[in-house]
């Protein structure tokens, strides 16, 4: 029901990237120097290249004026019915009674994903007064569904089973026991941070990264201070 | 016996190389009387006292940074050299000052073309938030035109003493042997003259490389390299109407589109405003980025003429060598620029004093010959001081510019009043204040969730197949 609306606001914006098109942009590509396709492909790339490299020939022709046509944009914008005045108007949003939070999640990131693709103009009289920190937090958390979390907890399960059963096997203690251990639920809770944070072989390497980027800028600055002893007296290299 | 004494006197400094030390005071143990002098800790105390006439430097490069250090140096009585090659260099630069640069280095206030009080930052979706309400009113960015402070600098240096040269640097010839002056062969142009000018010779016992990006000093050191990033800027003149939104406002645009490891800006100049945007990683893409910057600030420069086009490199970092022998190297060609806001103004002028300071104190005002340790003095207090800040702006930079949701993360935590005070804070002062540790976490914890989210709403962005 409420789908319908932004499956066809959407068709309108993006149709309009076609042939099919509003009046107004033929009138300004008939204006400008007709150099510039006025239509806005959705594999953006190359066209954008030629674009740019077009307008920057033509700025280097005339050092111009920022002209209107010269930078058309997006011709249309971005445009939801539910999006009024920079903002989403939650009113719009309610499902059956209730608001409806995955359906402003899904509906701001098209509205991102559209900038992305189509940067706007950011202009004063049209500001985005939409903040992300409206949506509460457990809407997030059910949205973000990871399918990685049922990969997780079946090896953390299996997991915990083996190691039940060997530490059993090795000290005897059941599992009744090993809750009361303090060995035991330290081990445990060093298991479970290991797990948080090498989830994939993968890990590893990122976390190596990330370690390698946090100290890259300090190894720069100490550079100078690594030649110390190679500048007494030598010539330079 | 006499070496021994002198051990322990270099013990109570700080923990520098001790081997390097040894070598150079072996050539003064010969000296008896040194030994009585070990109870003054006096940098320098070993070096031959010069006769007939005071230390000379030269300082290449007649920039904030070389008319800063020139400025200090003739102030502590050396006999200074300020080479630089166009007097009437309009260098391309952001021109923003902080607020302290006015009191540290005592600048009139009729050199601050305007002075910026409010700040609008801009994420990819177009979300704008408004920084600057926690200045208090007399706390303002300076907005400069650098031919005018890098002339007024210099002026000030000249009048102190310093004799400022016209010239073009070319090369310099190493010292023979110990305590011989370096040789610098420089082409002079003459105002009256003219034409292509005449090649000198001047000798000179240290060196200040304050030349810039593309220094020629860090050449002939062998300085190597580093990373730089492109800053292209238009200069645009706009309507008198839209010229008053951008009164004492600058705005920054981020995003994919602008760049995809700085920023776009629009900063307001004395009678026009200053479009661009930068980029250390799709340099080809320049062109690309700066009409991507336009288009976000379409509206509002509407109907403006460009009237300069300039680029400009931008180091990301200091050169692995910054010091050799009795050369140094202060400000850009230094590579003393922060990451993520690229400030370099004020890092530069106060590089070329601390420099200048270190080689005064080290020769006890142009009394002896100063020697690398001294420099290395420099670099350590510069280290100490200013590490902090590169640091934390480099963090932010990591964090915050690698992706279009960061960046969205990013422009959220701004709007908060708490970042926006300690951002200025630690920009206006270059101090970097722990601030309330419970807003500390709380920031940390809105930072996190900010990220989070943005994150989130990139995931979901994927799943669309637009």
């Amino acid at each position: 029901m409420v789908s319908i609306p932004i499956t066809s606001s959407m068709q309108i914006a993006f149709s309009s990237q076609h042939a099919t098109k509003r009046p107004q942009p033929q009138a300004r590509q008939a204006r400008s120097s007709g150099t510039m396709p006025a239509t806005h492909v959705v594999t953006l790339n190359v066209k954008q290249q030629e674009r740019a490299e077009m307008l920057v020939d033509k700025s280097n022709d005339t050092k111009d004026e920022v002209k209107r046509d010269e930078m058309e944009g997006s011709v249309l914008g971005f445009v939801d019915e539910r999006w009024k005045k920079g903002t989403w108007d939650l009113n719009m949003f309610v499902k059956d009674g209730k608001m409806d939070w995955d359906g402003v999640i899904v509906a701001e990131a098209r509205r991102r994903k559209f900038l992305e693709l189509h940067p706007e103009t950011a202009a004063n009289q049209a500001p985005v007064l939409f903040r992300t920190s409206i949506i509460p937090w457990w809407a997030w958390v059910m949205h973000s569904h990871l399918p990685e979390a049922e990969l997780l907890n079946g090896r953390a399960a299996m997991v915990g089973f083996f190691m039940a059963y060997s530490v059993d096997a090795l000290t005897q203690l059941d599992v009744v026991g090993q809750t009361g251990n303090f060995i035991c639920k330290f081990g445990l809770l060093v298991t479970v941070i290991g797990v948080l944070l090498f989830r994939r072989t993968q890990d590893f390497e990122n976390l190596q990264k990330v370690a390698d980027a946090a100290t890259f800028y300090d190894k720069q600055w100490k550079a100078s201070w690594q030649n110390e002893d190679a500048t007494t007296g030598g010539t330079p290299k | 016996m006499a070496s021994i004494a002198l051990k322990t006197f270099t013990g109570l400094r700080q923990a520098s190389p001790e081997n390097h030390h040894s070598i150079s005071l072996q050539k003064a143990v010969a000296l008896p009387s040194q030994t009585h002098r070990r109870i003054q800790i006096i940098a320098g105390k070993t070096s031959p006292k010069i006769t007939g006439r005071n230390l000379r430097v030269a300082v290449i490069g007649g920039g904030p940074a070389g008319g800063a250090a020139a400025e200090t140096l003739a102030k502590g009585g050396i006999e200074t050299y300020l080479i630089e090659r166009k007097l009437d260099n309009c260098k391309p630069c952001g021109g923003a000052i902080p607020l302290c640069m006015v009191g540290e280095f005592d600048l009139p206030l009729d050199i601050i073309d305007r002075k910026v009080t409010k700040m609008k930052m801009i994420s990819p979706s177009n979300v704008a938030v408004d920084i600057g309400q926690t200045l208090k009113p007399h706390e303002y960015i300076g907005m400069v035109r650098r031919e005018v402070l890098d002339a007024y600098l210099r002026d000030r240096a000249a009048d102190i003493g310093a004799t400022v040269i016209n010239g073009l640097f070319l090369k310099m010839d190493m010292p023979t042997s110990e305590n011989q002056p370096y040789v610098l062969h420089y082409t002079c142009y003459n105002a009256k003259t003219g034409g292509a000018g005449e090649k000198r010779t001047l000798e000179v016992d240290a060196v200040i490389g304050a030349d810039g990006a593309n220094s020629r000093i860090a050449k002939s050191i062998n300085a190597g390299d580093y990373e730089y990033a492109i800053a292209f800027q238009e200069r645009i003149k706009i309507p008198d109407d839209k010229m008053k939104y951008y009164e004492n406002l600058a705005e920054m645009y981020v995003g994919d589109d602008v760049s995809p490891d700085f920023y776009g800006w629009v900063f307001p100049k004395c009678d026009h405003v200053a479009v661009g945007t930068g980029t250390v990683t799709h340099k080809g893409d320049i062109k690309k980025f700066q009409l991507a910057t336009r288009l976000r600030a379409r509206d509002k420069i509407l109907g403006g003429k460009i009237i300069r086009v300039e680029a400009h490199p931008i180091p990301e970092h200091p050169r692995p060598r910054r010091l050799f022998g009795r050369v140094t190297l202060v400000g850009d060609a230094a590579g003393y620029v922060t990451k993520c806001s690229g400030e370099g103004i004020y890092f530069a002028a106060k590089s070329g004093r601390m420099c200048a300071e270190a080689i005064v104190e080290g020769s006890e005002n142009g009394k002896r010959m100063v020697e690398e340790r001294d420099l290395r003095n420099y670099l350590e207090k510069w280290d100490k001081t200013y590490w902090p800040t590169y640091k934390v702006l480099d963090v932010l930079q990591k964090v915050f510019y690698r992706s279009n949701p960061a960046r969205e993360a990013f422009v959220e935590m701004c709007a908060d009043e708490y970042v926006q005070k300690m951002t200025f804070d630690s920009y206006l002062y270059k101090k970097v204040v722990p601030g309330n540790p419970l807003d500390d976490l709380k920031l940390a914890v809105n930072t996190i969730g900010s990220l989070v989210r943005a994150n989130a709403l990139r995931k979901e962005m994927d799943k669309m197949s637009v």
